[in-house]
């Protein structure tokens, strides 16, 4: 079950990549969110509910409600254009996409072979979403793309660390819990304040300071 | 004292949004650092009481390292908060607008202190990644759109970068299995059990994850502009002791690379990247227009020293420590005196600025003092510390390396040196002289910086030289 979930995960990064609305960025997003709160609820050796309504809460209510929910929000009231406007062109960006997967699996193959004690398959799948978030930030123009891709990344990130059984405690994943929130939060109101000011969302009109 | 440096920040940040009253504010701005300061010197002589419950406890603590940490970071928030008292003073700041300040700078204050005593290698990330959040707001607080700009890269490319830390900290967690344990303690304690093929992958991403923080070459691209854009006193506290919280959090992580016997791999990292960031900023040192970003360049090589201080082993690491006090505070004495230049001549340009001395002479002198002493030269203790990695490099057998590293700083010494001696002498119109005398608070906090570094440059008092060696001894 939990193998499905994760090539559903996978298959959401091809969505992205392919996407040329920004809307359906926050959709996945939700939708990933949703996929996480399952995987970790599969995983769940032992039922201590404070751990699970913590869990909970951060995939399910803020990665998957709270935080698309909020991004949305910004981009409908913004007006942004549907574009998501890349710097290479859909179809390379495509071929680009196959090569880290091509990536992920073979590091999913090779950790498998090492005996490392990771879970191959979520170690591969999370490679190819950090490694592909960050192509994608480097290669889109909007500023709210940035952020979304930003997500996408943290995401790869929580999946990166289910593959690995240890767990951190409760302190530190609260934590950075609150780093996320407030992170993005920050995000949205220096990105409102952008569009007042610089009267555009390309990151390419940031170009006051330099040397 | 823990509880005192984590929370007393956060309850008067509090306490100074709700009374929203301008003297409210600037007493607990003064009174913060000041307790600061005195928590600090407490624990040099190992006076510490502890009030937080047990299990919160083992998640912060005092170590020989971090004390000396906190040390400079009380001495230059204490700087930075006098001269905010000149820099409300000259923008005519509202009450509304000095209590935000305050107490984001509270919270700012309180998350480095966080990284600083954290024990717990991924609560280390948390607070560094707090201390970014908190430090965009004040980089914004101008509301200009080039500190838009700059806030907006800071925050983002640090973020990223942060993030890739984190990716490495969950690699370390897969090569210390065996003991499942991210406390420094336990990770000094069983480094023979990491599996060294992830240990020395995530040391990569952390150096590069918690180097972004720290402004080194070729990931400083936020640095110059935050600095240059950032009001001075916030300029003075991130130069001063945000870069030095983000070089603690790799210092420990090499404590682990040393307790398992892997250091010639990370040393090999860390001498390439001090060594890339004394480049980079040589070649811009010489180029650059702006007096703030001419500054900030000198952070990213002042950084890349202690990079290649930590990386010459032993005998680097206590110079590393001496040139972290003082470039500490010879930055943050530079930094709140960019600041009255600017107020004196409205302007960031090197070229519009002519005539410090004559225009205004107490500022002018603290601005070439400094900067002898960021210089390095003697009797400021950055000589000793430059003077000991020269050492440090015959010692490790690396001598030849001592020639491109005089090459580049004396470029970058008159790179510098050049640009504020145009800026301090020459001539201006007879009534300008000492027309526009600043407030005293425009003054005071460089004048006690500049005091600690002779008193420390010509005879270092015992307290002060053991906190340096108990830190230096952290590593070996």
């Amino acid at each position: 079950m939990s193998n499905i979930l994760i090539i559903l995960l996978g298959t959401s990064i091809l969505y992205v990549f392919a996407a040329s609305r920004i809307e359906s960025y926050v959709k996945t997003l939700a939708f990933q969110g949703l996929i996480l709160f399952l995987l970790v609820i599969l995983d769940l050796k032992e039922i201590n509910w404070l751990n699970i309504a913590f869990l909970a809460v951060e995939t399910l209510a803020i990665k998957g409600f709270i935080i698309p929910f909020f991004l949305l929000r910004v981009i409908r009231k913004n007006e942004i254009g549907r574009e998501v406007e890349p710097y290479i062109s859909q179809f390379y960006s495509m071929l680009i996409a196959s090569g880290i997967f091509i990536l992920g699996f073979v590091v999913a193959y090779w950790s498998a072979k090492i005996g490392s004690g990771v879970k191959p398959l979520y170690f591969g799948v999370s490679i190819v979403l950090i490694v592909a978030s960050l192509f994608l930030i480097v290669n889109r123009k909007r500023i709210i793309t940035h952020i979304l891709c930003y997500m996408i990344l943290e995401n790869g990130i929580f999946l990166l660390s289910l593959s690995v059984a240890n767990e951190m405690p409760l302190l530190v994943n609260l934590g950075v819990l609150l780093d996320l929130f407030v992170g993005i939060y920050l995000f949205v109101i220096f990105f409102n304040k952008i569009q007042e000011m610089f009267d555009g969302n390309h990151i390419d009109i940031l170009t006051e300071l330099k040397d | 004292m823990v509880s005192i440096l984590l929370f007393l920040p956060v309850v008067f940040g509090i306490i100074v949004l709700l009374s929203n009253n301008k003297i409210v504010t600037r007493i607990s701005l003064l009174f913060i650092p000041i307790i600061y300061i005195t928590v600090s010197v407490l624990e040099w002589f190992g006076i510490n009481w502890i009030i937080l419950p047990g299990w919160l406890n083992i998640y912060f603590n005092f170590d020989s390292i971090g004390i000396l940490f906190l040390t400079v970071l009380s001495i230059v928030f204490l700087a930075s908060a006098i001269y905010s008292i000149f820099y409300f003073d000259e923008h005519n700041y509202s009450a509304q607008q000095e209590t935000v300040y305050t107490s984001t700078i509270f919270l700012f204050a309180a998350a480095m202190a966080g990284v600083l005593l954290s024990t717990h290698l991924a609560l280390t990330w948390v607070f560094i990644e707090a201390t970014t959040l908190t430090s965009a707001l004040l980089i914004y607080f101008e509301k200009k759109k080039s500190s838009l700009e700059a806030a907006w890269k800071y925050i983002y490319i640090c973020s990223i970068g942060i993030t890739l830390a984190f990716v490495g900290i969950i690699i370390l967690s897969i090569g210390s299995r065996s003991f499942n344990s991210l406390f420094f303690s336990d990770l000094y304690l069983h480094a023979a059990e990491i599996n060294p093929f992830w240990l020395q992958i995530s040391f990569a991403f952390i150096l590069v994850g918690f180097g972004t923080k720290i402004g080194i070459a070729p990931i400083h691209a936020w640095l110059p502009d935050a600095h240059s854009e950032a009001p001075s006193p916030v300029s003075a506290m991130l130069s001063g002791t945000l870069l030095n919280t983000a070089f603690l959090g790799l210092i420990r992580v090499q404590g682990v690379m040393v307790h398992a016997h892997k250091e010639s791999f990370s040393n090999f990292l860390l001498l390439i990247t001090g060594f890339l960031s004394l480049l980079i900023s040589a070649v811009f040192m010489l180029q650059i227009k702006n007096y703030k970003r001419m500054l900030a360049y000198s952070s990213i090589e002042n950084m890349g020293i202690l990079f290649i201080g930590i990386a010459l082993g032993k005998p680097g690491i206590f110079a590393a420590m001496i040139l972290l006090v003082a470039h500490s505070l010879s930055k943050t004495s530079l930094f709140l005196t960019s600041g009255n230049i600017l107020h004196l001549f409205k302007s960031k340009k090197i070229n519009n600025v002519q005539g410090l001395l004559k225009k205004d002479s107490i500022t002018g002198w603290i601005w070439i003092i400094s900067l002898l002493s960021i210089s390095g030269l003697p009797p400021f203790p950055a000589f000793i510390a430059k003077f000991l990695i020269v050492k440090a490099f015959f010692a490790a057998g690396l001598a030849w390396l001592a020639v491109p590293f005089f090459i580049l700083l004396a470029v970058i010494v008159y790179g510098m040196g050049s640009a504020f001696f145009k800026m301090s002498f020459g001539e201006i119109e007879i009534e300008d002289r000492n027309k526009l005398r600043l407030n005293y608070s425009a003054y005071a906090g460089q004048i006690i910086l500049l005091f600690l570094l002779l008193i420390i440059g010509t005879n270092i008092p015992y307290a002060v030289l053991n906190l340096l060696k108990n830190a230096a001894g952290f590593l070996y």
